[in-house]
């Protein structure tokens, strides 16, 4: 899942960090290895409950109505439920407006998600090798014009996901693993005879090219929601979607605001994970967050219910942390930052080695405004801690541990691959209008330069940035970003950015240009040959293989969660697989 | 109300032989002007504080150096508690001459350099735009005032084209173009964004002392020194610059004066809204980035606040006593 502003480890003011102390209250240190919460990041909702029934049970001291106003320094750029894949966008969508097969709910005794039934019964059922996935939808589903929420919807809503030409920026594994995947190009090419989906009553079954064993996971993304054909138009779609959850879109302002009320056809006794307590939901993007943390912060009159899913900035942090209270929800998010590396621009291995030990990790963080052991943890491996399968091992050895900087090791290596000290360029972006942005920019030169390289920072802006960095003609050889898991393995991490194929694609899903051979033929066996229990495992070796023989990616730390929320907002938790705050059970106190 | 006779004419009849009597050795204006701004002590104590700025952004390296700081030197994982921000110097921990002026947070920077360093780029920016906006100003101003016609309209036209500009809308689109042109040299951006700033300034100031000077012009041109000038056949050229701008130092003088402190607050304003040069410290940016921690950290945003502040509360005092000293019909 792609990170709500993807320039992040050089541009933004901490929205993705990675928390310790769970519930905020503790006021300790903040030592993120001795958190549990943060070990089992990457674990994020691995855990199911199949037999799940709604209705949920009001919380204790919730009462109902009034409206929550969620601030944000970002904004989505999209609401079609079939192009959220940001994990901001997925949230507002997954949690109060479209209802997919399945979904994720906070659970308070493991602080962790549970993948739960959502408009299908259970979690679909495989048959024996993992090729075929059957869906069983609820009977009573409504939309919120009061019409019946049928089958064929939700098989059309799935072939609307393949037109990735109309509908840019959305998940894309189904044209990996589903059938024809590769060659069906979604309702509006190829209208929407499609082989690889089958209705028969209220059961849709989806037939698989390769085995898909993490389906279940898939299926709670927006794009799995119900979309009758007959509203459908691929431009103004998202500007206004059928509502099949608890709230219903009453005024879009893309880029500025959202206000979501009641949807009086949503029936609670169907839905087995989501809440409508509040009246209304007020979105407000692109919001100044030294102006909506002070607000927040102060909890006068309506902030009281105003929340933000934005990362609490260092000095809010604290004035949370002095304050104590519940007020600041922590915890983690599996998602790991990269500087990637491009590989048909840095072609020796010392020289990626060597920039390995030149990043200057700690400093840099924390100019970019990031609580280092809070926010944002060193690490070594491409897959977040937590992950199934995952390994720990240290690519660089020598004890760097994903922290360590050590110029004299960096010059050592580039003398090894021939460089004079000053001699090799490393180009990389930063935005010029964002504060922080400049200051890390200016400790990651200052590293580099000490390591033996010279340094080029190219200018760009928060607004192009994104762009600069996935177009093949910058100038730049190293990428600065991040992804976050779609589900707890590494299934959902190495097709999506380290695979051959990618290299060359329109968006530079492959952000390190990385072909390499063995690292093809290994994900292929692992998705053709390898059973579910044997699959995670083996990620976690790639993991360590492509770390160890390439080194493609300086990873520069692990991301958590910590955000703030009104004195009045109960059911605040962190949902971990997003980095989010969980709307879904959000309610006012008494 | 009707004046009564008596009263107008009292004062001349009183006031003139006595002048007359007392000033015997003839004086320019300019000199008359500067020996009353001499006995303005407001101005004088302005003028002592302006040129103590002037003297700190001249010499901000070796002020940097005799405090014993230095500029970016920041180490945020030393410096900095666990919440990023500063373990040494006021107002959290006692007071050190390592650093008198505290360290940013997040970056670990020492303030007192780059409080130096800001007041040598604000003062740069400044002088330089007065200065350019100054000199446009008067050749545009002299050229529409003396010549008839076609090109007095043009320029006039010209003038009200760039009143109409708007400032801000033209200031915000430049810092984009830059980036995007200048991105991939980290040096010549930086120029650029410096020239920009300056640029930006200029371009939008000169037109009010180009009017005030046409008008002068158009009133002197017709006087007898300039005709008897023409008679004998002196370019036009020499007319202007040597007949025509001496009498029009006065204006200058207070453009130049009350422009200043105008630049030095825009510097800061522009940067604030984040136009303004990316890599060189200046006020303007160290207030951007300390507002978010205005109540947490508030010596970030005091010491460039209080810096801009005298100075320009000090510049304007200066000008308004300039103004006051060229102005003819002031007396005192």
């Amino acid at each position: 899942m792609r990170l709500k502003k993807p320039a992040v480890a050089l541009a933004t003011a901490a929205l993705m960090t990675l928390a310790a102390c769970g519930g905020g209250g503790s006021g300790t240190d903040g030592n993120a290895e001795e958190d549990p919460t943060f070990e089992e990041g990457g674990a994020a909702g691995s855990a199911k409950d199949p037999t799940r029934e709604g209705p949920v049970a009001v919380p204790e001291g919730a009462s109902e109505g009034g409206t929550v106003t969620v601030s944000t320094a970002v904004a989505p750029t999209t609401l079609d439920p079939t192009r959220a894949y940001y994990v901001d966008s997925t949230a507002i969508m997954s949690d109060l407006v479209t209802r997919a097969l399945t979904q994720y709910v906070y659970d308070p005794e493991t602080n962790d998600m549970v993948l739960i039934p959502d408009m299908a019964t259970d979690l679909g059922r495989p048959n024996g090798d993992n090729t075929e996935w059957t869906f069983t939808l609820r009977e009573g589903l409504k939309y919120e014009d009061g019409s019946d929420v049928v089958a064929e919807d939700v098989a059309y809503a799935i072939k609307r996901s393949f037109a990735i030409a109309e509908l840019p920026d959305g998940p894309t594994y189904q044209t990996t693993f589903f059938l024809d995947g590769d060659k069906y190009k979604g309702p509006f090419k190829d209208g929407t005879d499609y082989a690889g989906i089958e209705v028969n009553g209220n059961d849709i079954t989806i037939k698989m090219a390769r085995p898909f064993v993490d389906m279940d996971y898939y299926a709670s993304f927006p794009a799995f929601t119900a979309i009758p054909e007959a509203q459908d138009d691929p431009e103004t779609y998202g500007n206004s979607p059928l509502a099949t959850g608890p709230y219903k879109f009453a005024d879009y302002k893309p880029g500025s605001s959202l206000t979501l009320v009641k949807n009086d056809q949503w029936d609670p006794a169907t839905d087995p994970g989501r809440l409508q307590m509040v009246d209304g939901w007020e979105f407000e993007f692109a919001q100044d967050t030294a102006k909506f943390e002070n607000v927040i912060l102060n909890d006068n009159g309506s902030a009281q219910t105003s929340m933000t899913y934005d990362n609490a900035t260092p000095s809010t942090y604290r004035a949370f942390q002095q304050e104590g209270g519940d007020r600041l929800v922590t915890g983690s998010s599996p998602c790991t930052f990269m500087w990637y590396l491009d590989m048909t621009k840095i072609k020796e291995i010392e020289v990626r080695q060597a920039l390995g030990w030149a990043y200057p990790y700690e400093d840099a963080w924390r100019a970019g405004g990031e609580i280092v052991g809070v926010t944002r943890i060193g690490g070594t491996t491409i897959l977040p801690p937590g992950t199934i399968g995952r390994k720990e091992f240290d690519p660089l050895g020598d004890g760097h541990g994903g922290t360590t900087t050590d110029p004299a090791k960096s010059k050592e290596l580039l003398a090894e691959a021939g460089y004079e000290p000053g001699q090799y360029e490393i180009k990389f972006l930063f935005s010029s209008d964002d504060d922080l942005s400049v200051a890390a920019k200016d400790e990651v030169v200052k590293g580099l330069e000490e390591a033996g390289f010279k340094a080029t920072p190219i200018a760009s802006t928060v607004e192009t940035v994104r762009d600069d960095r996935t177009d093949y003609d910058s100038p730049i050889n190293i990428r600065s970003s991040g992804w976050c898991s779609d589900w707890p393995t590494g299934g959902s991490w190495f097709p999506a950015q380290w695979e051959g194929e990618l290299v060359g694609v329109e968006g530079m899903p492959n952000p390190a240009n990385f072909e390499e051979q063995y690292a093809d033929d290994e994900q292929d066996r692992i998705l053709d040959e390898l059973t579910p229990e044997e699959a995670p495992e083996a990620w976690g070796e790639l993991d360590e293989q492509i770390m160890t023989t390439t080194y493609p990616a300086v990873i520069t730390g692990y991301s958590g969660t910590a955000f703030i929320h009104g004195s009045k907002l109960g059911g605040v938790e962190n949902d971990n697989v997003r980095g989010m705050p969980t709307f879904g059970s959000t309610y006012i106190t008494e | 109300m009707a004046l009564s006779a008596t009263e107008l004419a009292a004062d001349p009849a009183t006031d003139e032989p006595r002048q007359t009597s007392q000033e015997v050795a003839g004086r320019s204006p300019t000199r008359i002007a500067l020996d009353r701004l001499r006995k303005d002590k407001i101005a004088m104590a302005c003028l002592a504080v302006v040129v103590l700025f002037a003297l700190i952004a001249i010499f901000a390296g070796t002020l940097t150096n005799l405090a014993g700081v230095e500029l970016d030197a920041g180490d945020p994982s030393d410096d900095l508690d666990q919440f990023n921000f500063p373990l040494v110097g006021p107002p959290d921990n006692s007071f050190t001459w390592a650093a008198p002026f505290g360290i940013e947070p997040n970056s670990g920077d020492d303030l007192l350099a780059e409080w130096f360093y800001g007041a040598r780029t604000s003062l740069r920016v400044a002088t330089t735009a007065a200065v350019l906006a100054t000199l446009i100003g008067i050749v545009v101003g002299l050229v529409a005032g003396f010549s008839r016609g076609w090109l007095d309209k043009a320029i006039t036209f010209v003038i009200d084209i760039f009143l109409s500009l708007p400032f801000i809308l033209v200031a915000l689109s430049v810092s984009p173009i830059l980036v995007s042109r200048f991105g991939n040299s980290p040096e010549s951006l930086e120029r650029a964004q410096l020239w920009a700033l300056i640029g930006v300034l200029s371009v939008f100031t000169w037109m009010t002392l180009a009017r005030l000077i046409r008008g002068e012009v158009l009133s002197m041109r017709e006087r007898e020194f300039v005709q008897a000038a023409r008679v004998i056949g002196v370019p036009t050229r020499s007319i202007l610059f040597k007949e025509l701008l001496p009498n029009l130092i006065a204006p200058i003088v207070v453009s130049i004066s009350l422009g200043l402190p105008a630049f030095v607050a825009a510097e800061a304003g522009l940067a604030y809204l984040g136009i303004g040069v990316v890599g060189i410290p200046s006020w303007g940016q160290t207030v951007d980035k300390a507002v978010p921690f205005f109540d947490s950290y508030p010596l970030y945003l005091y010491a460039p606040v209080i810096g801009i502040t005298v100075l320009v509360i000090a510049l304007n005092l200066l000008g308004d006593a300039v103004r006051d000293a060229f102005d003819p019909k002031t007396r005192r």
